[in-house]
């Protein structure tokens, strides 16, 4: 690829930019990890903010939904999305991370710079803008039907909780699940109608002992504490004036007007504010513009969501 | 148009060179006609033919021409002195003539032709005389053919009234919109860059109330618009009354139209909503429900401010220079799911979401949402008219003009002028940097940013594009899929 996003970089076990996360594999462990994109979304992998949201290929819209659904909101909290950008529910997970303005990892079979399967192609180039893709094949190396289950393990070990959405029995996502059970991580599935082949695996993980997964706040409950909302991570420092703009957004005012009555300024100015404020961070927007807090904190903590 | 009176053989009265049934009957109403208005109907193998004998003829125009051609050919009139006269309108049974639609591209067309007068029914003659060129005939009755290039020809009205201007008396003014200060904001810089716009908010926000209100901001028409606009207009039957100054066409048209009728298209080819909004605001509310083909044809016109209507035998370009103005519910219920009043099922939210935001994604730059204005708002004097935003307005697109030539605006840069027409301060590039590495801007989203900035910077008479510049344009852009 000619694109400036397409360009690999390796990391070694024992390097500093390894994710700490894949150790628990032992000799399992790959050697070497190549990757694409952003090579701080890995970098800066930090333990227990990971979900690993797996499923089948073939999916209901059900299963898509709740995919796409779980991954807007888990990446809105502030976790790394992991999953494997199959067609199906892996690609629905990362385009929710990527609807959420989170970051989202995609664990390949082949080399990180194959695009696979290339019906994701466009899927592929939108997580190297703020995600990065990953693999221990070599670069252009093509997928092959062993690569899969081996990839897996990454998937699982990377994810703090391996989520499956939907899948037959038996299928790839088990084998994730088992591996990350393997591994002591969480395992959750999300449950299904009795009648749908695909829910035949995850119904058989809850009753096995899977955590039954109804949304995202499920997952947050389990990986940050119940009712926690997302991570709070403290943001670059913050003016005062801005500080108050980022108030009067978690207060609720969503619009560059309702922000400009909230603090009696002309909405050009509120304008401005805001988008210093989603440029810090501190705010994101939905596809219609408007505004809402994120979880980052100043640091000082005085305005906590 | 030629005609042919043969003495001899049974007498008959054929029309050839691909009439369409209205013109087949213009037979019918040509014989009533002569012979009520004091001619005779020449009892004798007659054919007219209308050259160019492979193109199709439609409408009831032809009447008149085939009635002189026929008066020519039969001696009751000079053929010579109908030679160089163009002749449009319907007639009726009893010899009157009825006015037709698409009389000032007749008119041009009678120009081009070097033809020295034109008889046209007296309703559409002020229409006619907008061209200038050549001689108007105003024509109320058959007979009066008569009178062509004799002392007692009708006088033709005398030239337009109006002075070219951008929005009519009537218009529908910018202080009716109450509170909703950065819309009208979204508005001003809508209008003073040519962007085109996307407002999204529940029912009663104001969306279609605002987008109305854009032609009275923008700039007037020029001389040369307001006669494109006026040719569209009579083109397509509504053209306005003869005093009324050309306003900018603001067209709504409804979410179930076909592509059809939203470009153009059908057989003989009729112009679209694209076309009838040329030179002023397409509006298309509830984005959403538009059918995805309507929407992607939509990119063509968009693109390049012209349709082609390509048929089997011809191919048609009409122009469409418009600015588009779209408006949506934030979901299908309409309550937005921030209200927490949404009774919407996630997946079709989720749908509906999802066809949103890629609806004509690369095609419009800015997005704003809206709320339904308090109490309080409603109640409160209006801010500002239309009048004193349009002076900003056209301060700003002077200042464009300049830079890219006339008639141009930023929304139309190119890349290489957008490169060389931005300069900006240095800390108005690191704020769009920071944007590009932080919010993940494509490369699309950088340039989208980037010409909004440019414009706000007109707005405000800046040189240079400065950060708080920047930081406006990233608030106003849209976002989602690039």
């Amino acid at each position: 690829m000619s694109d400036e996003h397409g360009r690999v970089w390796g990391t070694r076990r024992g390097e500093p930019g390894y994710p700490a996360a894949l150790l628990d594999l032992r000799a399992d462990a790959p050697d070497r990890l190549f990757g694409c994109g952003n090579r701080t979304a890995i970098e800066g992998l930090e333990l227990g903010h990971t979900v690993t949201i797996v499923g089948s290929r073939r999916a209901s819209s059900y299963g898509l939904g709740v995919a796409e659904d779980l991954g807007r909101l888990l990446a809105a909290a502030g976790l790394v999305v992991v999953s494997g950008m199959a067609r199906g529910i892996d690609a629905a997970a990362h385009r929710g991370a990527l609807a959420g303005g989170g970051t989202t990892l995609a664990v390949l079979g082949g080399g990180a710079d194959v695009v696979y399967p290339t019906s994701e192609r466009r899927l592929y180039r939108d997580i190297l803008t703020s995600g990065a893709v990953i693999s221990e094949a070599p670069p252009g190396q093509r997928p092959e039907a062993g690569s899969f289950p081996k990839r897996n393990r990454i998937m699982a070990a990377l994810g703090a909780i391996t989520v499956v959405v939907e899948a037959a029995q038996p299928s790839g996502s088990l084998i994730t699940a088992r591996q990350a059970l393997g591994l002591h991580r969480e395992v959750g599935a999300i449950p299904g109608p009795v009648t749908s082949r695909v829910s035949e695996g995850t119904n058989d993980l809850i009753i096995d002992g899977a955590a039954l997964i109804r949304g995202a706040q499920d997952v947050l409950d389990r990986l940050l504490g119940v009712g926690i909302e997302g991570i709070r991570r403290c943001g670059p420092p913050l003016e005062r004036d801005l500080a108050r703009v980022a108030e009067a957004v978690e207060l609720g005012s969503g619009t560059c007007d309702a922000v400009a009555v909230a603090l009696g300024a002309p909405p050009q100015e509120a304008a401005i504010a805001l988008a210093r404020l989603e440029l810090l961070g501190y705010v994101r927007t939905d596809a219609a513009g408007r505004y809402a807090r994120s979880p980052l904190i100043p640091p000082g903590g005085d305005a906590a969501p | 148009m030629e005609a042919d009176v043969e003495s001899g053989g049974l007498p008959s009265f054929s029309l050839v060179g691909l009439p369409d049934p209205a013109v087949r009957e213009s037979r019918e109403r040509v014989r009533s006609a002569l012979v009520n208005s004091g001619f005779k109907f020449p009892m004798h193998r007659i054919t007219a033919n209308l050259a160019p004998a492979d193109l199709r003829k439609a409408g009831p125009g032809f009447d008149l021409a085939i009635a002189a051609a026929l008066l020519g050919a039969s001696g009751q009139l000079s053929p010579q002195r109908l030679s160089r006269i163009a002749l449009a309108g319907e007639l009726a049974l009893d010899g009157s003539i009825r006015p037709v639609p698409g009389i000032l591209a007749m008119t041009e067309a009678a120009r081009e032709l070097d033809a020295e007068a034109i008889a046209v029914p007296a309703p559409n003659a002020p229409e006619a005389a907008l061209a200038g060129e050549p001689r108007v005939v105003p024509l109320v009755r058959l007979e009066q053919l008569a009178l062509l290039g004799t002392e007692d020809e009708p006088l033709a009205p005398q030239g337009p009234m109006w002075r070219a201007n951008g929005a009519g008396p009537t218009a529908p003014d910018l202080a009716d919109l109450r509170g909703q200060p950065y819309l009208r904001y979204a508005l001003e810089v809508a209008a003073a860059g040519g962007h085109s716009l996307l407002i999204i908010g529940p029912p009663g926000a104001g969306k279609s109330l605002a987008a109305r209100r854009l032609p009275s901001i923008m700039p007037p028409l020029s001389r040369s618009e307001a006669m494109e606009v006026l040719r569209i207009a009579s083109a397509c039957g509504r053209s306005p009354g003869p005093d009324a100054p050309p306003t900018r066409p603001f067209r709504a048209p409804h979410h179930t139209i076909s592509t059809a009728g939203l470009v153009g298209g059908g057989s003989p080819p009729r112009a679209g909503e694209v076309t009838l909004a040329h030179g002023g605001v397409l509006f298309l509310d509830e984005l959403g429900e538009f059918s995805r083909e309507a929407l992607e044809a939509l990119r063509q016109p968009l693109e390049e401010g012209r349709v082609t209507i390509v048929r089997a035998r011809h191919a048609i370009e009409l122009p469409c220079r418009f600015m588009l103005v779209a408006a949506s519910n934030p979901c299908p219920c309409g309550r937005g799911e921030e209200s927490g009043e949404c009774d919407c099922q996630p997946a079709s939210a989720r749908r509906y979401r999802a066809k949103l935001s890629g609806a004509l994604a690369d095609r419009i730059d800015i997005a704003i949402p809206v709320e339904c204005p308090s109490a309080e708002e409603m109640g409160a004097a209006p801010t500002s008219d239309s009048a004193s935003v349009r002076q900003r307005v056209i301060a700003a697109r002077e200042r464009q003009e300049h830079r890219l030539g006339s008639g141009r605006c930023n929304a139309e840069m190119s890349l290489a002028e957008l490169r060389s027409s931005s300069a900006m301060t240095g800390k108005a590039t690191a704020m769009l940097a920071a944007g590009h590495t932080q919010l993940g801007l494509s490369g699309r989203g950088h340039d989208r940013v980037l010409r909004l900035s440019r414009t706000i910077a007109d707005l405000e008479g800046a040189g240079r594009v400065s950060a708080d510049h920047v930081a406006r344009a990233l608030t106003l852009r849209r976002r989602g899929l690039d």
